[in-house]
């Protein structure tokens, strides 16, 4: 009997120790990131950022988006000081309250971005998000395979791409592809149109090779597929692997992006947060980010000490040509997104 | 006497101190996430499941779609042609390997389970390289003259069924293995004296002997068969199975109650086929 109470006194004293923790975490010299693996960089951006102000940086990971929301409504928007995810999933975090203001009085430089990267459906009155790369999904092709020369989305129709291409595997970005070739819009939820659109889909579905969401260039360069619709660090890494691949801007219109960062509204460490954003903002660290990320920047400041190869590149410098033509992918009710996947289902069940 | 039952108590006492933990580990980390996915699969849309929400069956209709009854049959039909095949190589796999001089039983248990050592992701990639359009494969077939263009391997059926019996084939290795090397094989011997041909024999004596291996190795390869869907995606197959699914309507469509009721029909399938294979008199697996 002696034993067992030891044992439960022990029990009991270590958790008070844990309830200790907690409490000095607040003063604690410590920043909790949460994105998605090699999104931020350690040795040129996360280590001088420990290196001067002394605070340790712990850095988690998720898988997509979706994921991130799940595990932040889970916490309910606490754990972790800093957030790095995408437009969508960040209107939707604000709509649902889980995030908090950044502090003007710290984040000193937001005005370091090109004003037509803020003020997005994703944070209206630049409050919340500070942006911290862009990007558009562009058609990439090996001119090699493909004698046509492809200009725009309803190119990929032809017959003569008959098992040849590779396309993004989400409902929202392909289904989007094809309501931007028939001129709508990537976030229309009209019955009628989508039905048109899942039509027109399904016609395309003899020249697809290939769905799958993330590294289309490796199946571009092992030859597999000749064209490619994909993200912009895709579209780069296809180009360093092979010079001769041809970018297409498609004339009918753009899907856009933006990756974002917020400060979670139960953030254990917002002051080092808010530290953070300033650091991020600045333009010698904004431009190592964009070249490390392969997208586009969102910090004029940046883009003025930026590497010369870098602004050489069309894939991240022809954004600001076409600005005026991108769209992005808005969250949607979860009767509205699911419509898309239905659409989505139904297609692949049938390929 | 008395002395005695004291004793008997103290031992029942001290071994359910031994059963606790175990016992602990499956309620906590078991028993209740699967009651609170059941719960959640019978409430209402948008509903957590908790005092007050209400009770519905409408989540288990709404699966009663002609496409998600198509994506559950995908899955099974993956799982089944992963079984077969599996069978067909790994049994006569287990079979020489059992039969195998002692040198070359090492050597071959060894490479049944050094892959184990590597993550699957990884070894699916090496697949990938391999099988690539520039790759390998293509450059020998092609050198060889058996070729003009190269094969687009990657994106097909045929590349996700390699990927899935390359991941999967050692649990079909190991119980016919352990069968035909418990097998009495004088038996066999004993056919061949009356007169029997060797294939005969084998159709006769060991194939219906080793049966409880070959079954055992049937569900192990079928039952995790059905639920995986990342090798497809990897390998770029498109196809939308049973995990593709589940995990859509959880993250993206962010309809948990319905996510939950294609999970519970998930379990219920798995947990049938267990149960069939129990009926049938095979091996616990070591599973209950």
């Amino acid at each position: 009997m002696k034993k067992i109470f030891a044992l439960l006194l022990a029990l009991v004293m270590m958790s008070a120790c844990a309830v200790a923790e907690t409490v000095n975490q607040k003063d604690e010299a410590v920043l909790n990131i949460f994105t998605w693996e090699g999104y931020i960089d350690y040795s040129t951006v996360i280590q001088p950022f420990e290196e001067e102000t002394g605070i340790k940086v712990n850095y988690a990971t998720f898988a997509s988006n979706e994921e991130m929301y799940e595990k932040l409504s889970a916490v309910n928007g606490g754990d972790y000081d800093i957030i790095l995810a995408s437009d969508y999933i960040l209107n939707a975090t604000r709509e649902a309250g889980l995030m908090q203001k950044f502090d003007a009085s710290i984040v000193t430089n937001y005005s370091n971005l090109n004003p037509d990267f803020t003020g997005k459906f994703f944070d209206p009155a630049n409050e919340y998000v500070v942006p911290y790369v862009s990007g558009i999904p562009l058609i990439v092709y090996d001119p090699s395979v493909v004698e046509k020369e492809i200009k725009g989305f309803n190119d990929l129709w032809d017959p003569a791409l008959a098992d040849t291409l590779g396309l993004i595997d989400d409902a929202r970005v392909t289904i989007g592809m094809v309501l931007l070739s028939m001129g709508q819009s990537m976030n229309t939820t009209d019955e009628a149109i989508l039905a048109e659109a899942a039509a027109k889909l399904e016609s395309l579905k003899a020249n697809i090779h290939v769905l799958e969401y993330e590294n289309l260039h490796n199946y571009l360069v092992s030859g597999d597929i000749g064209v490619a619709y994909t993200f912009t660090p895709f579209v780069a890494m296809a180009l360093d692997a092979n010079p001769d691949l041809k970018v297409v801007w498609p004339e009918e219109g753009l899907g856009f992006g933006i990756d974002g960062l917020f400060i979670p509204v139960n953030a254990p460490h917002a002051k080092n947060a808010n530290m953070f954003l300033e650091f991020l903002l600045r333009p010698e660290i904004a431009a190592v980010c964009a070249e490390w990320q392969y997208y586009c920047s969102p910090n004029a400041a940046a883009l003025e000490v930026i590497g010369d190869w870098y602004k050489a590149r069309p894939e991240f410098m022809g954004l600001f040509d076409r600005m005026d033509d991108a769209e992005f992918v808005l969250n949607l009710s979860p009767e509205n997104e699911q419509k898309f996947q239905d659409i989505w289902t139904t297609f692949k069940l049938s390929l | 006497m008395a002395h005695n039952r004291t004793l008997e108590k103290a031992d029942a006492r001290r071994n359910m101190l031994f059963v606790l933990p175990m016992t602990l580990f499956a309620v906590v980390l078991v028993a209740l996430p699967l009651i609170y996915v059941l719960g959640t699969s019978l409430v209402e849309s948008g509903q957590d499941f908790s005092l007050g929400a209400t009770f519905t069956l409408n989540n288990y209709k709404s699966l009663l779609r002609a496409d998600y009854l198509q994506v559950f049959f995908n899955s099974l039909k993956l799982a089944f042609f992963t079984t077969v095949l599996s069978f067909i190589i790994g049994y006569p796999f287990g079979y020489c390997m059992a039969r195998a001089s002692r040198g070359w039983k090492a050597l071959l248990m060894m490479l049944v389970i050094i892959p184990f050592w590597t993550s699957a992701l990884v070894r699916i990639y090496g697949w990938k390289i391999l099988l690539q359009a520039n790759g390998p494969i293509n450059a020998v077939l092609r050198s060889l003259g058996l070729i003009e263009k190269n094969i687009k391997f990657l994106g097909s059926y045929g590349s996700v069924l390699l990927a899935m019996v390359y991941c999967m084939i050692s649990f079909m290795i190991l119980p016919c293995h352990s069968a035909v090397d418990k097998m009495d094989f004088t038996l066999v011997e004993a056919a061949r004296d009356l007169g029997s041909k060797p294939w005969k024999a084998f159709i006769d004596v060991t194939l219906p002997l080793t049966m409880p291996g070959i079954l055992a190795g049937c569900v192990l390869v079928f039952v995790p068969s059905v639920g995986i869907f990342y090798l497809a995606d990897i390998m770029g197959g498109g196809l939308v199975l049973v995990g593709n699914l589940i995990r859509d309507q959880l993250l993206k469509v962010r309809d948990w109650n319905t996510g939950s009721a294609m999970s519970m029909v998930l379990i219920l399938i798995t947990a049938g086929i267990y149960l069939v294979y129990r009926k049938s008199g095979g091996d616990d697996l070591g599973v209950f």
